[in-house]
């Protein structure tokens, strides 16, 4: 093959493409480790929690008990050649405060592991689902 | 805004926005929503003995809290999406360069997995299930044609 030919292959291969595109995007605050390990179990207010977190993003009363949720949504995606593959990851922190309205609970939990860039859409379930 | 409400919101964008970007013959496409949970993942639960703190500790917090009655539901989403299209005139650009139609078909489908935790006014795990999508997750090569029932 002569470096004419290889280039025009190269050429056709590439036209046959669409490139590639990495794009980024959040929905809602970033809640801090830092910030939650201000907040105390039987210490801390719904003035003091509003203060660190901020106005919770939703409010659900059950048994008593109200309960504050802040949540994100992190989104990654990366597309190359004919591939794409998007990752949406959420992060949520739940505050219950009992009826004199001081912290009873916190639900934060371990942190999760940073979302990936990925672009093949092939591999995943990496765990089996139960038949 | 509900969590659920944003959720399929930012979903629908994206999958907008990335579908309206492929313009080439071929695509494959992916979207997942949070890491899958397992079974092996959750055999650390014991109904009447486990608490959510104790769950939320593992698998971190849930991503949705509903209160039903005297119970709390706890609800961990995580989610698995495949497209697929192919544009079969593509390549009649190069034959008609004035008029390139497009001949596209594909397909897929969006399943959703749920883990579901119900718990007592103490946050004391008391049943625990898995919702799993059968099979809707799935690149679809050919769109016509409905599956057997």
């Amino acid at each position: 093959m002569t470096v004419r030919q290889t280039l025009m292959s190269v050429l056709f291969i590439a036209s046959l493409t669409q490139g590639c595109a990495f794009v980024r995007g959040t929905y809602g605050e970033d809640v801090q480790q830092g910030d939650v390990t201000t907040i105390k179990k039987g210490v801390s207010t719904r003035t003091e929690v509003a203060s660190v977190l901020g106005a919770p993003d939703r409010i659900v009363e059950a048994n008593g008990h109200e309960i504050h949720h802040y949540y994100q949504f992190d989104v990654k995606s990366g597309f190359i050649l004919f591939f794409s593959r998007t990752n949406i990851q959420s992060k949520d922190v739940f505050v219950i405060f009992d009826k004199a309205g001081i912290v009873e609970e916190l639900l934060v939990g371990k942190k999760k592991p940073p979302l990936e860039f990925q672009f093949w859409p092939f591999e995943w379930p990496s765990h089996s689902s139960p038949s | 805004m509900k969590p659920h409400v944003a959720f399929r919101l930012v979903l629908c964008m994206l999958a907008g926005v990335s579908i309206g970007c492929v313009r080439g013959p071929l695509t494959w496409q992916r979207v997942t929503l949070n890491e899958q949970i397992a079974q092996g993942d959750v055999a650390f639960i014991k109904e009447g003995r486990t608490r959510l703190m104790d769950v939320a500790d593992r698998l971190g917090p849930p991503d949705e809290i509903q209160a039903v009655g005297e119970s709390l539901i706890a609800l961990y989403h995580f989610s698995d999406g495949r497209y697929f299209r192919a544009d079969y005139g593509w390549a009649l650009r190069f034959v008609l360069p004035f008029m390139a139609p497009e001949m596209v078909l594909g397909g897929g489908g969006f399943g959703t997995n749920t883990f579901q935790l119900i718990c007592d006014d103490q946050w004391v795990v008391h049943e625990h299930a898995f919702a799993w999508h059968a099979d809707s997750s799935e690149f679809r090569f050919w769109p016509f044609g409905d599956k057997a029932q």
